[in-house]
């Protein structure tokens, strides 16, 4: 059984769960947002009129956190069978992923890299997704690249196709688990619109992590990460990828052109009583019984 | 300006399964052909199949008149992507829709990478102009809303999960305009061996016309399965927000929000969730919605119509019991 | 002859009926331990002797009665309000134990905002009081982490104190009176004034108590005016600790009082900070805070000082504000921390001292580094200074492990009470205290006569004169 190059791709965000509730009603003020003469074409909305989460911590995707741990089990199971397996991680962004570069570093991953940018890619999945493959095929060389459903800022779902497409592989979406097979395949469990299922790929593939029951990354001992001090993820440019970023920006098929602050605000009618009964039998007879009875 | 509604309706290895989901798929985009597509355009649905014996069911199934059948293996992807291309060439269709689900925005996304053009997905409503597809979607795990602008045709757009649609498709009288056979001869798709593992179950919840959803605030597993014992009792679908899910005390099928499930049922009762963004999404269409929660000032309890400041279980439980009074009663 | 379970829980329904006796069996045994032990409630593994009831005591007069009876009777009660306790003084460690539990006492007696006072009853949760305070511009000053859940009768019990101490004082320096109910069933008020001299301030007997006394019924604590709209807050990155206890130490001897100061080690720093500070760096951070001119001249003198330490860089305050505004517990927070434990069998646990300005630095050097050294599996082991006073300071010692080899049962004795261990006998030796705010709990009734030397004549005296049948939670702040 030959060794498996496999690769997880991971991104870190805002905590946006941090930022306060004013804040996001005052998001969406960008030039082309209401008011303003012109219709707005000119001046696309933008990463500006985002409410300012600089100062929020950042926090892994879940998702791809769930890739991470699902890495190393695969990783485990791998040896388990009598083979073996190099894992590599790689973020694009700027240097809020190196933490998480030198945790994985420390639990074990071979290789570590960044892609650096300081483009905010939220609405840019296309030019995240370029340098994704670029680094799967070029750099990296990976028979297996596992990363979030999510993935990529801005979290639309497309990333991990993009990825697949760009390197002709096929793509498995919503895996949950992962098992390997002692011919080199892959058991799969994923999560379809007609429930659970299983299926065998076979590498090069792309999975993309759902909600799987593993969700958290083991944690490195600290001797762990002594053993791995002297080594630095490797920091890379588009430009060594062969990618041109800001070509790729500019040819970017969708425009984000207006935000708009979410108003999700009801008649909050606040039902009257001393106890749970109470409350329960107000709620029912002033609008729960009519309501049970027209369903 | 062309639409071409697409529905994968390759086997999904269930029995009644691939019916339910082309079912699914259909209603979805029927409903957001009549009421989020701001366009009166011409258009047709493409059926991807790869039994012969569900043709007829699934032409039934297609939202438009025009019908065009393609037969291709479960799961290739990559293949349909490539004939969706190849009819985007041809200027069969400017605007491609997928239904809400992975095999939609896998589709969607597939097709714009080929063929040059622009894809959106979770997309609430859509404009056509002469040179651009103007669309709705949620960002920011639903804390904003954001307009885009597609310029590059085809436009292929995933739709939102919300749109869903509860009540009988119209009958139409459907026609056949082509079928076309896609499949390669001794070319497998890309995966072996299916095997399904369970009944599909999440399949109660978009639909669900009244339902009970727990959160934290039901305290323990032990909670949750009082909520979800008292949902049962009262005729509710249950459901439950990620916190409840990620910590296992209720399975994954059961999740509500961004990462799970959109629901639009006539009546919600949240219990013990304090209704974040990314979990509202999944109950935002419901008609009514009733919040349980000791904390007054968790953002549900100003996003709801009606609100309890108690106990999650005990008042739910408590409604079970009402409930079940007054049927014992008529 | 010890009492039946039976027999118990008889009695116990003799005086309070049989709805407010809890013998649900999933509720005793989740009862037996507190968060000390919380790896049995998360695992569902259990070892500690399961209680005989739990029993709601919903007035003081049914206190005093069930206080009597078990007197009586020699049944060991383990009084208790909130259950957010660390230090497993809510564990029961003997057989048949009962839980007295007080948080259905929770009205809010009196508002008093003339003469700044509150008065509630036992079970008040900290946040509710607080919420309906603030209605009226006003604050109770006290905010512990645990504020969401945490009721007033145990953070009384325990002597606990908020994130803004430093300008409001811990708990002591807010009750202004209180009732406590002792095992003969006497009902003890000490009345609301501003300062007594009148012979021992004998509050200071119920405050700290830990339930190995009296059971507190009711409380009354200042009130202070709320200024929000003056909080300033301000922030350093440093590469030393020694140099940021010295800035401490200049800022609390220099009489300002920030109501938050605190300074971060490296490896603590990383778990809040590290999207501005270097994974070498230690954090220095103050909030100052009330009326206009005295938040700014705080503020700014806090400036002055800092400004005379090159060392330290200063970051944008809205770094700062963002934190803090993320920092109290919550219900999803809990559930999910249990559950990344659950994956990952990594626990963090913290041990809080105090001592003087001249010994604050050496204990933390040399108790992280034998920790580091004598302890296995540590995956992270540093802490954090959040209490000042004139004449010293506080270690929050913060730190994980992951559970390796052992069920998590075993925790306790593989690596929590080791740790604890090593960091008691370096703060000992150096003539600190060994529990800063946490309560002694069971965890470090251990030390409880090298911590008090001497002076343990007077806590062994006051126990024997209140308790003589030994029926308040034992083995808590004494051992068994």
């Amino acid at each position: 059984m030959s060794a498996m190059r496999i690769l997880a791709y991971f991104g870190v965000t805002p905590d946006y769960e941090a930022l306060r509730e004013s804040e996001w009603s005052t998001a969406g003020r960008g030039p082309s947002s209401g008011g303003g003469e012109g219709d707005g074409r000119d001046e696309g909305a933008g990463p500006a009129d985002l409410p300012d989460t600089r100062y929020v911590r950042r926090i892994l995707d879940c998702f791809d956190e769930s890739a991470l741990e699902l890495a190393l089990r695969l990783l485990d199971a791998l040896v388990g069978l009598g083979g073996t397996a190099g894992l590599g991680a790689v973020s694009v962004g700027a240097a809020d992923a190196e933490p998480h570069l030198k945790t994985l570093l420390a639990l074990g991953f071979e290789r570590a890299a960044r892609v650096h940018t300081e483009a905010v890619l939220d609405f840019a999945p296309a030019a995240t997704a370029a340098l994704i493959a670029a680094y799967t095929q070029r750099i990296d060389r990976s028979d297996l690249l596992m990363l979030g459903a999510r993935s990529g800022p801005g979290g639309d779902g497309t990333v991990p196709f993009r990825v697949a497409d760009h390197l002709g592989w096929p793509c498995i979406t919503q895996a949950t688990e992962v098992e390997p097979l002692a011919d080199g395949r892959l058991r799969v469990t994923l999560m379809t619109d007609d429930g659970l299922q299983r299926l065998t790929a076979r590498t090069p593939c792309v999975l993309a992590i759902g909600n799987a029951v593993v969700s958290h990354l083991r944690v490195p001992t600290l001797t762990d990460r002594l053993a791995v001090r002297g080594r630095q993820p490797d920091i890379l440019e588009p430009a060594d990828l062969g990618v041109d970023l800001s070509e790729l920006l500019g040819r970017e098929t969708q425009t984000l052109t207006a935000l708009e602050s979410v108003d999700r605000r009801r008649e909050s009618i606040l039902v009257p009583g001393d106890t749970p009964r109470a409350k329960a039998q107000a709620l029912f007879d002033s609008r729960l019984k009519s309501l049970l009875e027209e369903l | 300006m062309r639409f071409a509604a697409v529905l994968d309706g390759t086997s999904t290895g269930s029995t009644d399964g691939t019916a339910t989901v082309v079912h699914r798929q259909s209603a979805a985009l029927g409903a957001f052909l009549r009421g989020g597509l701001d366009a009166r355009a011409p258009g047709e649905t493409l059926v991807f199949y790869d039994d012969e014996r569900e043709k007829d069911r699934l032409i039934e199934l297609a939202p438009t008149r025009d019908v065009r059948l393609v037969r291709t293996s479960a799961r290739a992807f990559e293949r349909m992507a490539a004939h969706l291309s190849t009819q985007a060439e041809g200027g069969q269709a400017d605007l491609f829709l997928f239904a809400p689900g992975p095999a939609g925005t896998e589709l969607a996304t597939r097709l714009a990478c080929r063929s040059g053009g622009g894809v959106l997905t979770d997309v609430v409503t859509a404009e056509a102009a002469p040179d651009r597809l103007s669309c709705r979607r949620y960002v920011c795990s639903g804390h904003l809303m954001g307009r885009f602008e597609l310029s590059a045709r085809p436009w292929c757009i995933g739709i939102d999960a919300g749109w869903t649609d509860a009540g009988e498709p119209e009958a139409i009288e459907h026609v056949v305009l082509s079928d076309t056979d896609d499949t390669v001869a001794g070319r497998p798709g890309p995966f072996e061996d299916p095997e399904v593992l369970e009944a599909p179950s999440t399949g109660d919840l978009a639909p669900s016309r009244f339902l009970v959803v727990a959160g934290s605030g039901a305290g323990s597993r032990a909670g949750v399965e009082r909520i979800a014992a008292a949902a049962r009792e009262m005729g509710a679908t249950f459901g439950v927000t990620r916190p409840v899910a990620m910590n296992a005390w209720a399975s994954m099928d059961r999740l509500i929000g961004v990462s799970g499930a959109r629901t639009a049922p006539s009546l919600c009762i949240v219990a013990g969730a304090s209704g974040a963004p990314a979990f509202y999404w999944g109950i935002e269409k419901a008609g009514v919605i009733v919040a349980v929660d000791l904390d007054e000032h968790a953002p549900i309890a100003r996003d709801a119509d009606l609100v309890l400041l108690d106990d999650a279980v005990a008042v739910v439980e408590e409604l079970a019991a009402i409930v079940a009074a007054e049927r014992e009663a008529r | 002859m010890p009492l039946t379970r039976e027999a118990i829980v008889e009695g116990l329904r003799g005086i309070v009926g049989p709805d407010d006796v809890v013998t649900d069996e999933r509720i005793l045994v989740e009862s037996s331990v507190d968060n000390f032990r919380k790896l049995q409630n998360i695992f569902d593994v259990h070892t500690m002797p399961v209680p005989a009831a739990v029993v709601m005591a919903r007035s003081t007069e049914r206190v005093a009665a069930l206080l009597r009876w078990a007197d009586e009777h020699g049944v060991n009660l383990i009084p208790r309000t909130g259950a957010t306790a660390t230090e497993g003084g809510l564990e029961s460690v003997v057989a048949d134990s009962v839980i007295i539990d007080g948080s259905a006492m929770n009205e809010i007696v009196k508002i008093d905002a003339y003469n700044m006072q509150a008065t509630c009853q036992c079970g008040v949760p900290l946040q509710v009081l607080e919420d309906r305070v603030r209605e009226l511009g006003l604050t109770t000053g006290h905010s512990p982490q645990s504020k969401p859940v945490a009721h007033m009768g145990g953070l009384v019990a325990t002597r606990s104190i908020g994130q803004f101490s430093t300008l409001y004082g811990g708990i002591e320096d807010m009750v202004v009176g209180l009732e406590a109910v002792f095992p003969g069933g006497q009902v003890t008020r000490i009345k609301n004034v501003p300062r007594r001299a009148a012979g021992p301030d004998i509050r200071h007997i119920v405050i700290g108590n830990e339930g190995a006394l009296c059971f507190i019924t009711e409380v009354t604590v200042k009130l202070f005016p709320y200024f929000p709209e003056n909080n300033t807050f301000l922030g350093w990155t440093l590469k030393d600790m020694a140099t940021g206890f010295a800035v401490l130490r200049d800022v609390m001897v220099n009489g300002y009082k920030p109501s938050v100061a605190r300074v971060y080690d490296p490896g603590d720093a990383g778990l809040h900070f590290s999207h501005f500070a270097a994974e070498d760096d230690c954090v220095l951070l103050f909030m100052a805070e009330g009326p206009a001119g005295i938040a700014k001249a705080t503020a700014d003198g806090i400036q002055a000082i800092v400004d005379k330490h090159p060392e330290c860089t200063q970051v944008p305050s809205e770094y700062i504000e963002t934190w803090f505004n993320d920092l109290c517990w919550d219900a999803s927070k809990i559930i999910a921390e249990d559950e990344r434990i659950r994956q990952t069998r990594n626990v963090n646990r913290t041990t809080e001292i105090s001592a003087d300005w001249g010994s604050i630095n050496d204990i933390y050097q040399a108790a992280k580094a034998r920790i580091i050294a004598e302890i296995p599996d540590i995956t992270m082991m540093g802490g954090h200074s959040s209490h000042s006073y004139i004449n010293g300071t506080n270690m929050y010692f913060n730190y994980f492990f992951n559970v390796v080899g052992v069920g998590p049962e075993e925790e306790t004795s593989k690596y929590y009470l080791p740790i604890i261990s090593i960091i008691c006998e370096e703060t000992l030796k150096r003539g600190g205290s060994i529990v800063h705010h946490h309560g002694m709990g069971k965890a470090r009734a251990p030390w409880v006569k090298d911590e008090y030397g001497s002076s343990y004549y007077v806590l062994e005296t006051l126990k024997h004169a209140f308790d003589p049948n030994g029926i308040m939670n034992k083995g808590t702040i004494i051992p068994l």
